[in-house]
């Protein structure tokens, strides 16, 4: 008990630190560049000099943050990737040599690009039918928060979950898992999916599916809500049926939160990996990069110049995204 | 952040509690199977007020087992012993030492990965005196001792690691009530187990059941499967130029023992659920079929450590036994065994990280183990007579009897082959690939190594 | 913008108040979509309702028959052990052992053997003739009998096979097996101890961040802003070890430990910060314009603008990520095992759990039931929080 008290007070002091820290930021700024009881020419630059330096002050301790447990580590493995093994001698580009020639890696890059076309396409498409849909019904919260509940479940949970699904058991034994199950009661033979090379892939996809369709299906959802009404009621009086609105109408004006999800989705799943791990762990052909990098990296005695390089190529991978993001916050930028 | 300091202050009163010694499982002194000298002796040692950090792997009873022991050490010097546990251990030490916080004592369940980290420099050598010691008082003391030499960052070669805590692999559990109501009797050779195979499956029943599916590890079972085969078709010398790749994976020798394999694993009506429910199976699920009602097979082949999935309330000897995987007769290879065990060493040289690994070289330490469960231990000092049960004491017999012994070969190989490649090539076989596509890709991934 | 801090109850859907649209509802569309949204619902939930059923049940029922199959009786084949030979009778010349194959009151014995080889071989009523003379016979309630003209041997009973028809089973022992062992109410002290700061710090942090990014002018915003993005990415498994290396510099140079919770607040606060900027910046950028502007002619400088009009306004989006922090801290297993101990003082519940995992292994029970309980708390916060959720995710983009 005392240990959770001793929390709560550690807490209430670190959120007040962060808090004393803008507060006391910006009586520091005012200070120096105080706007009352000040000429009005001199007051016209403090505060045009007060604004120059403000959003920094707001934007210290994330970058710090940032700075120390994001930018540092990748600037590390960048480093990393160049050397060998133990991090110890110089090797230049020989990491990435052997990683694209290695068919272990073929395979992962062949496999996520498989994950990102099917998981962030499936969900937001999903997410987006669910939400329009469940919009439509009396009941359409119960609905919503169902359809979210698999986002509260760790991915060890959901593992576990989705074994009862895929679970094989050898035949002539009552099959305990309900893919199985199913299938046999249409008449079919049981498989052991997860070893079914290439199919496996997907039986894999559609757990992180199932995760990832309630937040596509929250966000979307709300950006639904979100259209005014004169825009739909005016293709009604045109005489345009449900599913042409949907399309026509609707999708177009909620394509940039459409996008954001994707974006989210897309890098949740370039990080994919305890669902990777915990099913397969790579085995039958369904070798991800970020399951990759663990495995060399901490495998076997661990070989960080090969799992840094890897590493570089998973962030090299998200740069498309990127760009795609400082466009969006441009154009958004101009509009203000 | 600006509380840092404060709350660093606040936290380390926090951040520390101390385990105190446990009771003794076995009183000092009462019972006479036990070298108590070796106890009082180990009393001289004065280590109050220090900690000692061990990491290993185990786990739930494994752990309570081996803080038995620990127990002991910690009451005679006073020092105090944190033992922390790991089912990722191989991933947790890596990150431990790699980030500069390594525990004193580490206990490797695969010399291959002390090795790695001995190449870099993260372990400490033992006493010179203690490679002589283990010679003279290990059963085939020298074995034990090449195992756990290793060279160190400048590629001299030094003792790093000490051996505590033996299993046997050779293994084959059978149900010897259902032996007796089908009429089978225990194969004396590998002749002898093939035609047992063959006339199970011509009496419509299922000789064997394999499950070789570990979560992220899945695919080891069959490694073993593999290993012990090699000992039994080829001389020790053949299994030793295979863990050290001076013979290729793809090797026809390699094939033939690989196939061989296949013989009892690819055959549909030889395995429990058919060849495609070896991969998918759990290892820890698998033996259950032996006790199922008609039993869905006849023999589990496992290590020792298997009993412990049993049904709740099996006792060993009655409701289950093993037998010594046999070798062939046609061969005279004598009577292979292999056997797998952790490697102790010292990650961070401290004082008691020294004692401690003379404490283990006390008949005690060895004792309260093997008088409880699942330790076997080649040491000659160790009185036989501790045994917890008759089933060890076979086990240790078994140990003591063999012509040769070998240790686990994946856990001898690199990390990426032993606990990777050849983990993923025996799923592969099982799930329908050749053995020579299977060696093929063992050794392209061995070559990316070197 | 203005249904964005409306309460989200079914009763206010936009098309009830839409009369244009009321002809949609009573399309044939209306029905279809009643229906997709169910077999959509049944689909998502079965996984989990799968799981929870199967925690509930009986051990040995659950390795062996499908949880659907659960609310009606199962036939099993099961093997039983006769009481010992040292609880054997005289009678009548012949030695006789007896006893009830289960506890069970309604079981139901089917069929009875007493070989391996055919374990169903008997009717119940027959009687089974063995090796030696020796007779065996159980009753459909379960009451057995062994007789012999010989006195019984060994110190073990023999081996009984029969067939069952076993009601279902339901219970509470599975999750009984799993907090009864030691640890786990430790265990969930320090998963809140690691949570809840994890969550509070990073939010205050970000939300001026998205603030600064979206509605100052400063040089290198776009430029900014792509890197969150970039960071998003970034595999937390690669700054593990740059991270601890550092950790334990900073823990030797003070004489503190280097696996601490506060190291662990800040390792959480650093990961979680690029998701909580870059869904906070989407939700405050596109606050409306007027507003802001509004306040800036009024003399109010950004300080006051963020602390009296954003800080309000984005409360949804605050607890919207609250929320996703909260999950995703409390789920998280990587960061705790390399930034805390696994002293008992430390040790937080996903790694109990996974600990319990590893040495129970293919115990079905055990895998379903401590699934649930580690689930039980995201599940109370995801249910009780999730009005805010549906709000505040509505990230600005929006228009």
């Amino acid at each position: 008990m005392t240990h959770l008290l001793s929390s709560l007070v550690i807490m209430l002091l670190g959120v007040a630190a962060c808090g004393f820290y803008f507060v006391f930021s910006n009586w520091l700024l005012l200070r120096i560049f105080p706007v009352r009881r000040v000429s009005l020419q001199q007051q016209a630059v403090n505060i045009q000099r007060a604004a120059l330096i403000r959003p920094w002050l707001f934007l210290a301790p994330a970058l710090g943050f940032l700075g120390l447990y994001l930018v540092y580590p990748v600037v590390e493995s960048v480093r990393l990737s160049l050397f060998d093994r133990g991090g110890d001698a110089f090797v230049g580009v020989a990491n990435y040599r052997w990683l694209f020639a290695s068919e272990e890696f073929q395979e992962s890059l062949l496999n996520n690009l498989l994950w990102l076309l099917v998981v962030p396409a499936c969900s937001t498409f999903l997410g987006l039918v669910i939400a329009a849909m469940t919009d439509k019904v009396r009941w359409g919260n119960i609905a919503k928060s169902l359809v979210f509940m698999p986002m509260a479940i760790s991915f060890i949970g959901a593992s576990i979950i989705w074994k009862f699904i895929y679970e094989y058991r050898g035949e002539g034994s009552e099959q305990i898992g309900l893919l199985n199950a199913v299938v046999e009661y249409l008449g079919g033979t049981a498989q052991p999916w997860i070893t079914l090379h290439f199919w496996n892939n997907l039986f894999l996809m559609v757990i992180l599916v199932w995760i990832q369709t309630g937040f596509a299906m929250v966000i979307l959802s709300a950006a639904l809500r979100g259209i005014p009404e004169e825009t739909v009621e005016a293709a009604v009086l045109d005489g345009a049926n449900g599913v042409q609105i949907f399309f026509k109408i609707m999708i177009p004006q909620i394509w940039s939160t459409i996008a954001v999800v994707w974006t989210t989705i897309t890098i949740t799943v370039l990080k994919v990996f305890d669902i990777v791990l915990a099913m397969t762990n790579g085995q039958w052909k369904t070798q991800v990069l970020a399951n990759m990098m663990y495995d060399w990296m901490f495998r076997g005695g661990g070989d960080f110049g090969r799992g840094a390089a890897i590493a570089v190529i998973i962030m090299v991978a998200v740069i498309p995204v990127m760009i795609w993001n400082i466009r969006q916050a441009n154009a958004q930028m101009e509009g203000r | 952040m600006k509380t840092s300091a404060l709350t660093i202050t606040l936290l380390a009163s926090i951040g520390t509690g101390s385990v105190t010694a446990s009771d003794l499982l076995f009183e000092p002194g009462k019972d006479s199977r036990f070298n108590w000298d070796s106890y009082s002796e180990l009393k001289k040692v004065d280590l109050k007020g220090q900690t000692l950090t061990i990491a290993g792997p185990w786990l739930g009873a494994d752990k309570e087992l081996a803080e038995s022991v620990l127990a002991y050490f910690e009451a005679a010097t006073g020092v105090d012993i944190q033992y922390a546990g790991s089912d990722s251990f191989e991933q947790q030490i890596v990150i431990d030492v790699q980030a500069g916080s390594p525990p004193d004592i580490a206990i490797f369940p695969q010399p291959g990965l002390a090795a790695d980290l001995a190449a870099k420099g993260f372990l400490s050598p033992l006493d010179e005196q203690l490679g002589k010691w283990v010679e003279e008082n290990y059963a085939a003391g020298s074995s034990w001792v090449d195992l756990g030499t290793f060279p160190d960052q400048q590629g001299q070669e030094q003792l790093f690691g000490f051996f505590y805590k033996i299993d046997l692999k050779s293994l084959v559990w059978f149900v010897p009530e259902n032996f007796e109501d089908a009429g089978y009797e225990v194969p004396e050779s590998m002749e002898e187990l093939k035609t047992l195979t063959q006339q199970i499956v011509d009496d419509g029943e299922t000789p064997w059941c394999i499950g070789v599916g570990s979560g992220g590890a899945t695919g080891w079972p069959a490694t073993d499967w593999v290993e012990d085969i090699m000992l039994r078709l080829f001389e020790p010398t053949v299994y030793d130029q295979w863990t050290t790749n001076a013979i290729p994976f793809n090797d026809d020798k390699v094939i033939e023992a690989i196939e061989d394999f296949g013989w009892f694993v690819k055959n549909d009506g030889f395995v429990d659920g058919g060849a495609r429910a070896v991969a998918a199976t759990d290892f820890r699920d698998s033996p259950k079929g032996l006790f199922s009602s008609p039993p869905r097979c006849y023999m589990h082949r496992q290590a020792s450590f298997i009993s412990s999935f049993f049904p709740e309330g099996s006792e060993l000897g009655v409701d289950a036994d093993f037998f010594y995987f046999p070798a062939y007769a046609s061969k005279d290879l004598g009577k292979p065994v292999m056997g797998a065990g952790t490697l102790w060493s010292i990650t961070n040289d401290t004082p008691a990280a020294r004692e401690f690994i003379k404490f283990l070289q006390t008949p005690i330490a060895h004792e309260v183990w093997m008088a409880q469960s699942g330790f076997l231990t080649p040491f000659k000092s160790a009185n036989v007579e501790a045994y917890g049960n008759d089933t060890l004491k076979k086990q240790g017999q078994i140990l003591l009897d063999a012509s040769t012994f070998r240790f686990d070969g994946s856990d001898l190989m690199p990390g990426k082959i032993g606990a990777g490649a050849f983990w993923t090539g025996m799923v592969d076989y099982t799930g329908g690939k050749s053995a020579k596509e299977v060696g093929d890709f063992i050794q392209s991934t061995w070559d990316t190594l070197k | 913008m203005v249904t964005v801090t409306k309460p989200l109850s079914s009763t206010d859907s936009p098309y009830q108040s839409r009369g244009l649209l009321s002809t949609l509802r009573r399309s044939p569309l209306t029905l279809l979509t009643h229906l997709s949204v169910i077999v959509i619902v049944v689909m998502w939930t079965l996984p989990t309702a799968g799981l929870l059923i199967s925690s509930l049940r009986d051990k040995e029922q659950l390795a062996v028959s499908g949880w659907w199959t659960s609310l009606s009786p199962s036939t099993q084949r099961l093997m039983v052990r006769s009481v010992p030979p040292d609880a054997q009778l005289e009678e009548g010349g012949r030695y006789v052992l007896r006893g009830k194959v289960s506890d069970d009151q309604a079981l139901q014995v089917l069929a009875f053997g007493w070989s391996s080889r055919e374990p169903a071989a008997y009717a119940v009523g027959d009687v089974a003739q063995m090796r030696k003379g020796q007779t065996l016979s159980i009753s459909s309630n379960g009451e057995y009998e062994l007789s012999s003209p010989e006195p019984f041997s060994g110190a073990r009973g023999k081996r009984l096979f029969y067939t069952a028809k076993i009601p279902p089973r339901f219970g509470l022992d599975n999750y009984r097996e799993v907090l009864t062992t030691g640890g786990i109410g430790q265990s969930f002290i320090n998963s809140l101890t690691v949570t809840i700061p994890a969550t509070v710090i990073p939010i205050l942090i970000a939300a001026f961040a998205a603030y600064a990014l979206s509605w100052m002018a400063m040089p290198g915003r776009g430029l900014l802003i792509a890197l969150i993005v970039g960071l998003l990415v970034v595999p937390l498994q690669m700054s593990l070890i740059p991270l601890l290396r550092m950790y334990n510099q900073i823990g030797s140079t003070f004489g503190v430990d280097a696996k601490s919770y506060l190291g662990i607040w800040l390792a959480h606060t650093g990961f979680g910060l690029p998701l909580a900027i870059y869904l906070l910046r989407n939700y405050i950028a596109n606050l409306p314009k007027e507003i802001i502007e509004s306040a800036r002619v009024d003399g109010a400088n950004d300080f006051e603008i963020f602390t009296r009009i954003i800080l309000p306004l984005s409360f949804p989006a605050l607890a919207s990520f609250a929320i996703f922090q909260f999950l995703w801290v409390w789920n998280d297993l990587l960061v705790a095992t390399v930034f805390l101990g696994t002293g008992e003082q430390q040790m937080v519940l996903t790694a109990r759990l996974r600990e319990m995992l590893g040495s129970y292994g293919g115990n079905w029970e055990v895998l379903t039931a401590s699934a649930f309980v580690s689930m039980a708390v995201p599940l109370l916060v995801f249910f009780s929080l999730q009005r805010y959720l549906v709000r505040g995710l509505l990230s600005g983009s929006v228009k």
